[in-house]
C-alpha cells in the first residue's frame, strides 16, 4: 500500500513510517501541513495518516481540502493526548477514523488495515452479511452457522455485526470499544474479552473450526475456516 | 480630589452650562415679549384716553378741550395730556419734555431726570395739536423684572445641577474604587474576594453582580487547574520515579534478552497507566472547566443506562455477581452523552471490582442513578475523600484503576449541574453510589 504521513514530530514520524515500512508499505513523509496537502492532492494513495496539529495547515484543515476536491482516500487522524472529546469535530471534518496518542503500534497497523479495506463510497444497503457457512440477516434479525440457528444477544450481535463487516481483519481491543460501544475510554474490567468469549462460546461449538482468533497483542479476528490463521 | 475629573461631575458641568445658555436666551425672549405686550397695553391705553378728549374737543372746541385737559393734569391721571397752540405753545396741560407737534406715535427718548415718553399727537381742526403721552419707566420696570426670572431660576438649577454632580461624583468614584480595590486584590491573588454590592439593585449592582459570576467561574478555573497540577505532582510522579528505578537497574545490570524483554514489557505496563492516569485527569479537568456545556445535547439516558446494564451483565456474571436493574423508560436530559456514559460505566465497575455480589443499578427519574452493592462498603469518614482525585482504600491499592473513577464521576455531575453523594446500601450494609443530575 502506499501511505502517506503527515506527521511533524520527527521521533513519532520515524517510528511510524519504519513500522509500516517493515510491513511492506511504501510511505511517504510530509513534516508540515503544507507539503502535506500538496503531496495529497497531487499523488495518488491508499490510506493518509495525519497528525491533528501541523505547522501550516493543520489536520481538519487538510481534510476538508482534499474533500473539497473529491478525494476520498481514507484518512487517519492522529491526536494529542486527552484530545479524545474532539473526535467528532475530526470526523465531521471529513476523517475515517481517529487515534489517540501515544498508540500502540498493532492499533494504528490494525486500523490502516481496516480503512484501506473499507470500499470506497458509503456503504451498499446490505441486508445479509455473509462469511463461509456463518450468515447475518440484518432485516430478520437472525444468524445460523450452516444449518445451526445462533440465539445472540443485543450487544453480542453488534459484536458479531462489526467483525463480519470487518472480515479477516485484526480489530483492536480499542476499536471494538469505540466502534461498538462508543466507549471512548479505557474500562478497568476485561468487558471486550468477556463479550468475545461469550460470542466464541456460542457460534464455535467444540468440534468446529474456530471462526474468531485471538491475535495476541493486537486483538481478535473474525474469519471463515481455512481463509486464514 | 480625583473626582474632579470624574463622569458624574463631567456631565453636571454640561447640564448646568447647557441650562444657563438657555435661562439666558429664555431672559432675552421673555423681555422681549413683556415689553411688546405692555406696549401695546400702552398704546391702547393713550389711544382710548385721546379719543375721550378729541370728542371733547367736538362737543365743546377748544375752549373746553383745554379746561378738560387742565383739570385732568391738575388730576394727575397716569397720563400726560397737553394741547399746544399751531406755534408750538403750551395751551393747556403739561408734558414733562418739551412736545414737538407731531402726529401718529412717537416714542421720546427720556433725558437726565425727565423719563421716556410714548406720545400720541393728532392735530385739532383750526391747528392746534392734542398731545397724550404716557410714561414708559413702569413698563421697562415690569418687563425687566419679568426678564430677570428665568436666569434666576436658571442659575439655581445650574448651580444645583453642580452640587449634585460634585455629590454623585464623590459617590460614584467611592463604590468604583471599591470594586477596583477588589479587583486588584483578586489580580494580586486573592481569588475569593468578590465585588461589594449596595443592596440598592441599581445598574451598579448588576453590572457587579455580573463580575462576581466571572469572577466565580476564573475562581473554579483557577482551582481546577490548581487541582490538576498537585494531583500530577503528587501522583504521577511515584509511577514515573519507580519506571526510572526500574530503566536504571536494568541498565546496570548485565545485557540478557529474556530479562531485557521483561523489563521493557513492565516498563511500558507502568507508563501505560501513567498514560491512562493522565488522560483521565485531563478528562476530569475538561469536564470541571464547564466547556463542555457549550456541546451539550439531548442524551437519551435510559437507552444509554438500559445498554450499560447490557454491556456489563456478562462482566458481572463473570467476575461471580449478579447486576439487577431497574430502569426508568423515556429519561432524557441535555448533556455530554460520552461524558455520562463514562460515568455510568465507572459506577459499574467499581462496583463490579470492590463490591459485593449482589449489584443493583438504578434510574429514577429526577434523574437520578443509582449503584448499590453489598459488599464492605466505605467507612462514612472515608466517604468524602473518597470522591477525591487518586483517593484509593488501602484494600483496593491491589485491584485495576486509576484511583480517577469516583473523581470522573464528580467532575460529570457537576458539569450536569448535579451532585454525587456516597451512602450505606440498605439495611446500613454496602455502598450506594447516587448520581444525582440537572434535567
Amino acid at each position: 500500500m502506499r501511505i502517506l504521513l503527515i506527521e511533524d514530530d520527527e521521533t513519532t514520524a520515524g517510528y511510524i513510517a519504519k513500522g509500516l515500512r517493515e510491513e511492506g508499505h511504501v510511505v511517504d513523509h510530509a513534516s508540515n501541513g503544507r507539503d502535506g496537502m500538496f503531496l495529497a492532492m497531487s499523488e495518488p494513495f491508499d490510506v493518509i495518516v495525519t497528525d491533528r496539529m501541523l505547522p501550516g495547515p493543520d489536520g481538519l484543515s487538510i481534510i476538508r481540502a482534499i474533500r473539497l476536491a473529491e478525494i476520498a482516500t481514507p484518512v487517519l487522524m492522529l491526536t494529542a493526548l486527552g484530545d479524545v472529546e474532539k473526535r467528532v469535530e475530526g470526523l465531521e471534518a471529513g476523517a475515517d477514523d481517529y487515534l489517540g496518542k501515544p498508540f500502540a503500534f498493532a492499533e494504528l497497523r490494525a486500523r490502516i488495515r481496516a480503512l484501506a479495506r473499507r470500499p470506497s463510497g458509503p456503504p451498499a444497503e446490505q441486508s445479509v452479511l455473509g462469511l463461509g457457512e456463518l450468515r447475518m440477516d440484518l432485516l430478520q434479525r437472525t444468524v445460523t452457522r450452516g444449518a445451526r440457528k445462533l440465539d445472540l444477544l443485543p450487544t453480542e450481535w453488534r459484536l458479531l455485526e462489526f467483525l463480519m463487516r470487518h472480515p479477516g481483519e485484526v480489530i483492536t481491543r480499542t476499536m471494538l470499544l469505540e466502534k461498538v460501544w462508543d466507549f471512548s475510554f479505557d474500562p478497568t474490567t476485561n468487558v471486550v474479552d468477556v463479550h468475545v468469549s461469550r460470542l466464541r462460546r456460542k457460534l464455535d461449538l467444540p468440534g468446529e473450526a474456530p471462526m474468531i482468533r485471538t491475535v495476541r497483542g493486537a486483538g481478535y479476528a473474525l474469519s471463515a475456516p481455512g481463509t486464514e490463521g | 480630589m480625583r473626582h474632579l475629573s470624574s463622569f458624574a461631575l463631567r456631565a453636571a458641568t454640561v447640564s448646568a452650562a447647557v441650562m444657563l445658555v438657555l435661562s439666558l436666551l429664555g431672559s432675552y425672549w421673555g423681555w422681549w415679549r413683556a415689553e411688546g405686550a405692555l406696549r401695546q397695553q400702552l398704546d391702547l391705553a393713550i389711544a382710548a384716553e385721546a379719543e375721550g378728549f378729541v370728542r371733547e374737543f367736538e362737543e365743546t372746541g377748544l375752549r373746553g378741550l383745554a379746561i378738560s385737559v387742565d383739570t385732568y393734569a391738575r388730576r394727575r391721571g397716569p397720563l400726560f395730556v397737553a394741547v399746544l397752540a399751531p406755534d408750538g405753545r403750551v395751551i393747556a396741560g403739561r408734558l414733562p419734555q418739551a412736545p414737538p407737534p407731531l402726529r401718529g406715535f412717537a416714542n421720546l427718548p427720556g433725558t437726565g431726570e425727565r423719563p421716556s415718553l410714548r406720545v400720541l399727537g393728532g392735530t385739532l381742526p383750526g391747528g392746534g395739536t392734542l398731545l397724550v403721552a404716557a410714561d414708559l419707566t413702569p413698563v421697562d420696570k415690569a418687563a425687566m423684572a419679568l426678564a430677570w426670572t428665568p436666569p434666576m431660576a436658571g442659575g439655581a438649577a445650574a448651580l444645583l445641577a453642580m452640587i449634585l454632580g460634585f455629590v454623585a461624583a464623590g459617590r460614584m468614584e467611592r463604590r468604583l474604587s471599591s470594586a477596583s480595590d477588589a479587583a486588584r486584590d483578586v489580580m494580586e491573588g486573592d481569588l475569593t474576594r468578590r465585588l461589594p454590592l449596595s443592596g440598592r439593585d441599581d445598574e451598579f449592582d448588576r453590572l457587579t453582580e455580573t463580575f462576581n459570576v466571572l469572577l466565580g467561574r476564573i475562581e473554579a478555573l483557577m482551582i481546577a487547574q490548581r487541582q490538576v497540577t498537585d494531583d500530577i505532582a503528587h501522583d504521577l510522579r511515584s509511577p514515573l520515579s519507580r519506571l526510572r528505578q526500574l530503566l536504571e537497574g536494568a541498565l546496570a545490570g548485565p545485557r540478557d534478552p529474556a530479562a531485557d524483554a521483561a523489563m521493557l514489557e513492565r516498563g511500558m505496563a507502568e507508563l501505560d497507566a501513567v498514560l491512562s492516569s493522565f488522560s483521565a485527569l485531563l478528562r476530569i479537568a475538561r469536564a470541571e472547566s464547564g466547556v463542555l456545556r457549550q456541546g451539550f445535547s439531548p442524551v437519551d439516558l435510559s437507552v444509554l443506562v438500559e445498554t450499560s446494564a447490557e454491556i456489563y451483565t456478562p462482566v458481572a456474571e463473570e467476575a461471580g455477581k449478579t447486576l439487577r436493574t431497574e430502569i426508568a423508560p423515556g429519561i432524557t436530559l441535555q448533556g455530554d452523552a460520552a461524558l455520562l456514559r463514562q460515568a455510568v460505566v465507572n459506577l459499574i465497575e467499581n462496583a463490579v471490582n470492590h463490591g459485593g455480589p449482589h449489584i443493583a443499578l438504578r434510574l429514577r427519574p429526577g434523574p437520578v442513578i443509582e449503584v448499590e452493592d453489598d459488599g464492605p462498603g466505605i467507612p462514612a469518614e472515608e466517604r468524602e475523600a473518597a470522591i477525591r482525585r487518586f483517593h484509593r482504600l488501602d484494600r483496593s491499592r491491589s485491584m485495576p484503576g486509576t484511583g480517577l473513577g469516583l473523581a470522573l464521576v464528580a467532575a460529570a455531575a457537576r458539569a450536569h449541574d448535579g451532585t454525587l453523594v456516597l451512602e450505606e446500601g440498605a439495611g446500613g450494609r454496602g455502598l450506594r453510589v447516587r448520581l444525582k443530575l440537572a434535567l
